[in-house]
Order: C-alpha cells, then structure tokens, then sequence
C-alpha cells in the first residue's frame, strides 16, 4: 500500500521534526525531559466506507457528551431518571461544583474532543476513551502530513487520499463560532508544557495569538490581551492549553501562577468562550465512560455506532463478581488516573500484587473498572528499516460548531515495545500520520 | 424574629506596595426566607473598578482589582438584616443538593473521624434534623475552642485529631459527621450577634429544608445568625479571597458588630474587636510570581 520513497525518507522527516522542535516534554521523578516523538512513516490508512462509519459514529457520541455535560451541571434528568448513579458524578474529581448552572456560549462544553479508538484483529473499533479536556495531538499528523508532501510529492500524487491540513481552518471555525466578540487566543502554560509545539503551531496555522497568563487581564467582566503598547484588546474566545485546575486561582486552585484571576467570571456572565469547557473531565471520566453507550440511548433516542471496549463495574455486585472469576483476563483501570497511568493487566500481577488488589477493589469499587483486553490488529511499524507489527490506536478528533465535524486524519499512536499495549506518548511511544482515502 | 444592625469591616495592611490586586468578595447578606436584608452599604478601597456577580453555590460576590501602589486594602459592609422571619431555607431544586452529601477538600473523613463517627449512636426514629443536632451535642462535648491551634488550611480530620479549634473546624468535623451520617450539610459564613469576628456554622438538609445549627455554641440558627455565604466547605465561600502582587508582609484587622434594633432604639449589645487577628473566613493568597 506504501511506496518505497515516503518511507526511504523517513529519516529526513524526523530530521526535520526535530529541527521544527516537534517534540514531547515528560515528567519523570520531577524531572522535565524533552524527547522526540518518533514518527514513523508508514500511514495508518483507513478506506473511505470505513472512515463514513467512525464519522457517523463520533459524531453521535459526541453530540451525546455535550448534552450529558450540559445535564450534569443544569438539570442532572439522567441521575433523575436512574440511568447514571449519582456517586459516579458527585464522588468523581472530574465534577466541579464551580461550574454549576454556567452557561457556555451557545451551549458548548466540548469543542475540540479526541476520541481514542482501537481496531480489533476482528476488524471492529472500539472506543477506549473519550477525551474531553484539552486533548492534543492533532499538530503532530498535520506537520507530519506537510513534510511528507515536501519530501515524497509523488506518494500523494498517486493516492487519492483527504487533505488533513485543514484541521487549522476547523479549529479556527470552531473558535470563531463562539467567539463573544473580540480576539481568538490560544493560551499557553509555556514552553515547558508538553504540547508546547502544538500550542505555537496550532496559533501560526489558525492565525490565533499565542499568549501566556500575563498577556490577559480581566476588567469590567471583561478578557482583555494587553498588545505591544499596554493596550487594552478585548478577548472573545480563549483556546486555553491550561487545565481547569490551574485557569484561575480566584475560582480554582488558589496556588495557580499559571492561572488569570477572574477569567472564570467573566466566562459565567457570557463575555468570553473558553474552548474547551471547564468542568468537562466528568465526562471523560473512566466510570462515566461505561455509561457513554446509555447516554446516546437516553439523550438521542438512537443506538450506539460505535462500541466500547467490553467493560465492567466492580460498583454492580453482579459485574464484580464477573471481575473476580476472570481477573487473569481483564485490563484495570483506576478512574482517577490518565495518560497511561493506573493500568494494570490482571494475568501479569503477581500472586501477592493480586490479593492487595483485589483488597483495594473491594473497599473501593467505584474507583476502578474492568474491561475485557482487547487483541489489537497489528500495523507495521519500521525498526532498522524493516516492517513489524506493533499495537497502535487512534486518536480522532471532532471538533463541535454549528455542528460534530469529524477531522478526516487523527494521530495514530503506537508502542515501541512488542509487548505493550500502552501507546500514550507520556510513555515513550511514536506516532503515524492518518490516511484517510478520499474514494 | 429580630431586626439587626451589622457593619463589618476588614483592613489589610501591607508592609510593601502591592502592584496588582484581584479580589473576591462574599460578603453581602443574601436575601433568604431566614433572613432578609436592606439598606445595605458597601465600600471598597482601592479599586479601579468593581461589579456584581453569583457564585454557582447562589453567593453573591463582588470582584474586582486594584493596582497601582497601595499599602492597604480594605472593604466595609453594612446595614440592616431582619433574621429568624423562618427558621429554615428551601432549597430552589432538588439537584443543588446532592454535592453536599459527599466528602471534599478539607472534609473528607480519615482514620479518625471514621472511628469518632461509629461511635455516636443516632437517636430513636430520628429525623436527620434531629440526628444532626445529636452529632452537634456529641462534637461540642468533645471537641474544645482554642484558637492558634489551628489555620485555614486544617482539615476536619486533623482539627478532630487535636481536639482544639475554632468555629472553622467544628463546623468542618460537624459536616463531615453529617456526610457520613447521609445528611447533606454545607458550610455556611456569617456573623453572630454579640461576636466581634465573622463567623462559621452549618446548615444541615432535612425534610426540604435546610435548618442552620451552630456548632461552636451547640444551638441552632435561629435570629441571631445573618449569613454571608454558604458552599461545600470553607474556601467555597471565603468572605475575602485575593491574589496580589508585591505587598511584602500583611495584617489583617477585621471588626464586625452586630447590634439588634429594638423599637427603634438602638439596644446595643455589640462588642467591637480590633487588632491583628487570625479569623477564619478571610483569606489573601500571596501570588508574587504572575
């Protein structure tokens, strides 16, 4: 399916990565290391038919999300109506009682959402996670794209494929449909964030200013972008790459100095979009995930597209039961974790590790779930420049205006180790670009 | 019922200019069917601007910001508030309450106010109103005031620990009880007639109705009580919550009187407090690095 010259040209392609600094900051044992985020020439490639599925499918999911968030901190019909048990709202971090009954423009919490699938060796998706905070990612496919056009015109003039580099477009449409008036930002922790190059990229292609938290200042209800001159601009929409905890030390976490005081505020009384939404990891929660295929039910009146992995609810006595004859097959997950973190397979614990486990899982069963491993399809990876089959996902990411629109690429994530099926960048894996075939 | 007179006023001074300021302030009485305010004053200095608001726990707020080198900072509220019109408050719906029957920040329950909960037995056929005032008795008997023992950081659990605190803490270890009893309960600030600090208590949800009981003085809220704010636990609705630049070192003075008005006379039976002091509700975070 790939030609010999894209993948020849792997090298210069990371080489050139490099260069434009596109890389992968990790903290370990509080040291901040920068790495390269490998990438891997050979396109994860999706045929077109199936492409329309996964569309149709994320679409529907996301719509659902949204009016779950919207729910959840106005009305809450769905803990009402019993489909969601009110503990797996109320004792989750992810639910911020400070977001109560505020309103986002136009009723979007989740602008940009990166949904993570994975392909069975029976060829079906399934959805591993939702995420719905600041999901990044979509800067590394999109530069990956360009250069691979620069070095291998050819590739691309023979593969009828979807152009991706019109994500900066989508996000800046996104932006600017609830933009309150004003400048289209993208606010920056800095450059020792880790997606910091997707930060400055993302603001160069959409034409947004890249700030840090002393550009903007509140007055009068109001965000404002102090220019070059001391001057005050007024702020309409805000793509903050700041997570909720530390946007704002007046209604957040009070140790923020990352955060603007007041920014909160005047995103409740309607003055500013914040893309995405504070208070939306309730919903990305990995115990509300299990209720994802509920809420598409109960909300759009449809069944579910896609499916999710097979999962239990250590919280069900029956799924608990389930969860302990056949721990030795199933992958645990702690709900309060992410990134990677907190997933442990059942068959690889030790005798001793799986008795203090299944103690913990006792005292504590909603803070767990279980899901049923999934056998990856396999794609082919290069190492010294030969294919072999490594565990991949997907990243896809739709983002929310008018309407769900779902990107036609995603950030396809592999694991360099043959025996992991772990491939969040924050544990050292590669990345691919996305083909999407056009016909 | 009572009609009372309250000024409450709060001065930091700083050792250094301050640069930058942001303020939040809960400090304005809400209109309740318990109580019902008027005539209501306010001031605040300096401010370049300031402007009205409601906090997603129903508070009013007031923020604003300062700048431009000042040594000091001070607000100043009063005005009339007619109390105890009812004893208790309806909640607007019912999906606002179940926040307040789980355990956060400074309020969940540890090894032992886990062990301190088993053992107070919940009274016969009891309502939660009057299982909530059995933990209210049981805390008071076993728990002391003192002040410096503790700061607004302490948790319920390590106030319990040391068995000392002040309104703060009983109302922190009173709601964490209430939680682990099944009784939602939220944290409420206000002022006390005859006080000279701002106070804290607790309202506790029985029946539909949120009945506020005292912990500090083991009584119930019934027209001796105006309330400012209420929310989860303390930092939900600090009366003053600031980030500043510069400032150097602060003193914080807070007086508040509270007087009730009888037949028009002025039948005073405030007291007025001044210097340094270590009040609960007041909180100026130090944010020397935005």
């Amino acid at each position: 399916m790939y030609d010999l010259e894209l993948v020849e040209n792997t090298k210069t392609v990371n080489g050139l990565l490099a260069r434009y600094g596109v890389k992968f900051g990790i903290y370990k044992n509080n040291v901040f290391k920068e790495q390269l985020f490998p990438f891997d020439a050979i396109p994860r490639i999706i045929e077109k038919q199936e492409f329309d599925y996964l569309e149709k499918g994320l679409k529907q999911r996301v719509m659902a999300l949204n009016l779950f968030l919207s729910d959840i901190y106005s009305d809450k019909k769905i803990i009402k109506d019993n489909v969601v048990p009110e503990d797996f709202i109320f004792a989750s971090s992810g639910y911020m009682a400070e977001c109560e009954g505020v309103k986002p423009p136009k009723g979007i919490y989740s602008h940009i959402s990166g949904i993570d699938l994975v392909q069975g060796k029976d060829g079906c998706w399934y959805v591993l996670e939702d995420n719905l905070r600041i999901p990044s990612g979509a800067s590394y496919p999109m530069i990956a794209r360009d250069l691979c056009r620069r070095s291998s015109p050819h590739t691309f003039e023979n593969h009828k494929l979807c152009d991706n580099r019109n994500y900066a477009k989508l996000l800046r449409d996104t932006m600017e449909y609830v933009n309150t008036g004003g400048h289209m930002v993208i606010l920056t922790p800095g450059r020792y964030n880790a997606a910091y190059f997707e930060h400055s990229y993302l603001a160069e292609k959409t034409g947004a200013h890249l700030v840090a938290s002393s550009d903007l200042r509140v007055e009068n209800d109001m965000l404002y972008y102090v220019n070059y001159n001391a001057k005050l601009e007024r702020v309409g929409a805000v793509y903050r790459r700041i997570s909720d905890e530390y946007l704002d030390p007046m209604n957040f976490n009070p140790e923020s100095l990352i955060g603007i005081p007041h920014i909160y505020d005047v995103f409740r009384k309607g003055n500013v979009a914040l893309l995405n939404a504070p208070g939306n990891g309730i919903a990305d929660d990995k115990g509300i995930y299990y209720f994802v295929p509920k809420m598409i039910r109960y909300y759009l009146n449809e069944e579910p597209i896609l499916n999710n992995a097979p999962t239990y609810l250590p919280f069900y006595e029956s799924d608990m039961k389930y969860v302990l004859e056949h721990f030795d097959q199933l992958v645990l997950k702690d709900v309060a974790e992410a990134g990677g973190y907190g997933v442990v397979f059942g068959s690889k614990m030790t005798a001793g590790q799986k008795e203090d486990f299944i103690r913990l899982l006792k005292k504590e069963p909603r803070r767990f779930i279980a899901q049923e491993v999934i056998d990856f399809l396999d794609i082919d990876v290069l190492i010294h420049s030969k294919p072999v089959p490594r565990k991949a996902d997907l990243r896809a990411f739709v983002l929310m205006a008018e309407e769900p629109l779902v990107w036609k690429s995603g950030l396809t994530r592999f694991s360099r180790n043959p025996d992991s099926f772990i491939v969040n960048s924050s544990q050292g894996g590669g990345f691919k670009d996305t083909w999407v075939l056009s016909q | 019922m009572k009609k009372l007179n309250f000024d409450y006023h709060m001065h930091i001074a700083y050792s250094q200019e301050v640069e930058e300021c942001y303020f939040t302030l809960k400090c304005l009485p809400p209109h309740t069917q318990r109580q019902q305010p008027g005539e209501i004053e306010f001031l605040v200095s300096p401010s370049r601007y300031w402007s009205r608001g409601e906090d997603s726990f129903g508070n009013q707020q007031i923020l604003g910001r300062a700048e431009g080198g000042h040594r000091d900072f001070s607000f100043h509220v009063k005005g009339v508030v007619t109390t105890g019109i009812q004893n208790y408050e309806a909640e607007g719906t019912e999906n606002q309450i179940a926040k307040y029957r789980y355990p956060h920040g400074l309020t969940c329950p540890g090894k032992g106010l886990l062990a301190y909960f088993r053992t107070i037995k919940p009274p016969q056929n009891h309502s939660p109103y009057e299982w909530a005032v059995a933990l209210m008795h049981k805390l008071h008997q076993d728990f002391s005031y003192e002040k410096n023992v503790t700061d607004v950081t302490t948790t319920a659990e390590e106030a319990w620990n040391g068995k000392k605190g002040v309104c703060q803490d009983y109302a922190h270890i009173m709601i964490t009880l209430c939680r682990l009893a099944g009784i939602p309960a939220r944290y409420v600030t206000g002022m006390l007639i005859g006080e000279g600090y701002s106070h804290a208590w607790v309202e506790i949800f029985s029946h539909g109705l949120w009945y506020g009981l005292d912990p500090t003085n083991n009584i119930p809220v019934l027209d001796s009580h105006i309330k400012l704010g209420n929310g989860r636990e303390a930092s939900d609705c600090l009366i003053n919550r600031g980030v500043i630049r510069g400032g150097g070192t602060q003193t914080q003075t807070i007086s508040v009187k509270v007087e009730e008005i009888c037949n028009g006379s002025d039948n005073s039976i405030a007291n007025r407090q001044n210097g340094a002091n270590h009040d609960k509700n007041n909180r100026i975070s130090k944010d020397a690095g935005r």
